[in-house]
């Protein structure tokens, strides 16, 4: 379960200064599938790295698995972000000089895996339809497939809450909805998901859209 | 990568390049001092006598002969043989120095000026072990000539010739090979012949002398014959050796130097291309955090980088630097030999990791303070 209490996080002083997230407040429960939909520059992405640890709020506490990770020293965050969560983000983010499989594996070979641990990369293309693009580096993979190695490598270390920034973002429609149909299969198995989009039709597909507007929560909407 | 490993490969060429000529140049100038033949040479001692009237000076009188006499020879060999058998712990009571006399006289030949040299024919050829016959055979018997290379051509010398030595018919029986010395500029005569020929019986001109070998105690021996014979004065050729030897080894520390002042200017170039490397890697770095990687994974990674780097630069680094000597090390010291120097790739390869190690420590350590959030930011 993921908690977020009254976090604000401000960037710059004084004149510069800029409240990206004002005091906000929500509640995941394990599972769950959020999206967080909200103009552009009303903060979903920084709220989305403060969850994750990717980034530090300024004052407030984000609490996973009753365990305070906001004020966590950097290594210890290492360690969540090898096992609890994952990301995929609006572009794949994958390196350019790896294969698929490679990527995938990256986790893994961060925490120490060795030996088996390739087949273990292979079964989870195959989750995302892309066992037969294994070898293949991501110059030579469409934007969809892209995402789909992006996601396979999300997954590799089996985490119990995905975070997804506008994962569909740059895709055309029909791709879209496929990786989304990825998404809401994950979700069915048990992986939490936090979805940031634009797109109020996928964001349907969440049990809860939160809205924000200027760094606030404006709405929550419960589509159930 | 590709410029880091150049820059690496720079400063290391500079040092091993500096180095092997250094090396080279010691060896060079070590070749040249044995080729130098004796290692001891007794001249006559010239006194110098300031001479008064009242507070007036004079001006200044050599007083001596400028001949040693022959007969201090015997002294002299046992000095020479004694000093020898006393730091190598020799018993053997055999002859063990080579003492070579030589008397100059310079005269007129076929009208040209030109320096004669009455020498022991045996005695000679051992110190001058670099002497080649071109013509003819070496100096045997009494009444023969050998003659230098050069001092042949301009007097259009040949074997079989006869020239006059004050009075004295000297046949040519040998000429010299050309020996880049003043030999090629003189006449070689056995020493009675000359000694009859100009009236100077029991007299020399000076006396080479060749002891056993390098190691030997010169100095002592320069020292005991300058004690106990009156005189002569003894010169240790060491002496000769030592003050280049000294050269050489300030030329070591220079070189040294240098080729340290080149590293250090390369570790800047190096830390320079790897931070830019750096840089430019700032996304696969959020890449490799955001998959779990720690801050010490990512260091690993780019000292890893570093070491081979280090290891590219290294191999290069050795090869073009002793390219650079084979190409500057003529320059610097005639007719010098330059090879690869084995125990020098160990050290360059050595010198290139730690510099690419020290340069990537520091773009290394900013590469992992980078937030993931940053990172992606960036962009």
């Amino acid at each position: 379960m993921l908690e977020v209490n009254n976090v604000s996080k401000i960037y710059g002083e004084g004149s510069a200064r800029v409240i990206a997230l004002s005091e906000v407040s929500l509640r995941v429960n394990d599972g769950d599938f959020i999206a967080i939909m909200g103009p552009s520059g009303s903060g979903k992405t920084t709220l989305l790295n403060i969850i994750g640890g990717l980034d530090y709020p300024s004052s407030g506490e984000v609490i996973l698995d009753g365990k305070r990770i906001d004020n966590l020293a950097e290594n210890a965050l290492v360690d969540i972000r090898r096992g609890k969560v994952a990301y995929v983000f609006q572009q794949s983010h994958l390196l350019v000089s790896l294969t698929a499989l490679e990527n995938v594996l990256l986790p893994l070979i961060f925490c120490g895996a060795n030996g088996g641990s390739s087949q273990k990369g292979l079964d989870i293309l195959r989750k995302v339809g892309l066992e037969k693009r294994a070898g293949h580096k991501p110059s030579e993979l469409s934007g969809g497939e892209q995402q789909r190695v992006a996601i396979a490598r999300a997954l590799v270390n089996e985490p119990s809450l995905i975070l997804a920034d506008e994962p569909t973002g740059n895709m055309d429609r029909k791709t879209g909805a496929e990786i989304l149909l990825l998404f809401n299969q994950l979700n069915k198995e048990g992986h939490g998901i936090i979805m940031i989009t634009h797109d109020r039709e996928i964001a349907k597909q969440a049990k809860e859209i939160i809205v924000l507007q200027d760094g606030r929560i404006a709405g929550k909407i419960n589509s159930e | 990568m590709l410029f880091a490993a150049l820059g690496v490969a720079i400063g290391t060429m500079t040092v091993v390049g500096v180095l092997t000529i250094a090396l080279a140049g010691q060896a060079r100038i070590y070749n040249e001092l044995e080729k130098y033949g004796a290692n001891l040479a007794v001249t006559p001692a010239i006194n110098n006598v300031d001479t008064h009237l009242g507070d007036l000076s004079m001006g200044t009188l050599a007083v001596g002969e400028n001949y040693i006499p022959q007969e201090t020879l015997p002294q002299i060999r046992q000095i020479a043989d004694g000093e020898i058998r006393e730091a190598r712990g020799i018993t053997d009571p055999g002859d063990i120095a080579t003492i070579a006399p030589e008397l100059y006289i310079n005269t007129t030949v076929k009208g040209s000026s030109v320096m004669v040299v009455g020498v022991e024919p045996d005695a000679e050829s051992k110190i001058k072990t670099w002497w080649n016959v071109q013509e003819g055979e070496y100096l045997e018997g009494t009444d023969r000539a050998l003659v230098g290379a050069v001092a042949a051509k301009l007097l259009t010398l040949n074997t079989g010739d006869a020239i006059d030595l004050n009075g004295s018919a000297i046949t040519v029986t040998g000429i010299l090979v050309e020996t880049g010395s003043n030999d090629d500029y003189q006449i070689f005569v056995p020493l009675e012949t000359l000694q009859r020929a100009y009236g100077k019986e029991g007299l020399v001109s000076s006396v080479n002398i060749r002891a056993l070998c390098n190691a030997c105690p010169v100095e002592i021996i320069a020292n005991a014959i300058n004690q106990n014979i009156t005189g002569v004065r003894a010169i240790a050729v060491k002496q000769v050796a030592e003050a280049e030897m000294g050269i050489m080894g300030r030329m070591n520390r220079f070189m040294w130097a240098l080729g340290g002042i080149t590293l250090v200017v390369g570790l800047f170039g190096v830390i320079n291309t790897m931070m830019s490397s750096v840089n430019e890697r700032i996304k696969d770095i959020g890449i490799m955090r955001a998959a779990g990687a720690s801050r010490n994974q990512i260091m690993r990674i780019f000292i890893y980088e570093a070491v081979i780097i280090g290891i590219m630069g290294g191999i290069f680094g050795y090869l073009a630097g002793t390219l650079l000597a084979y190409i500057v090390g003529p320059l610097v010291f005639e007719g010098i030999d330059i090879n690869f120097v084995l125990q020098y790739l160990p050290l360059s390869l050595a010198l290139a990791i730690l510099v690419a190690a020290i340069a990537a420590v520091y773009p290394a350590l900013r590469a992992t303070r980078i937030r993931v959030a940053d990172a992606f930011r960036s962009l």
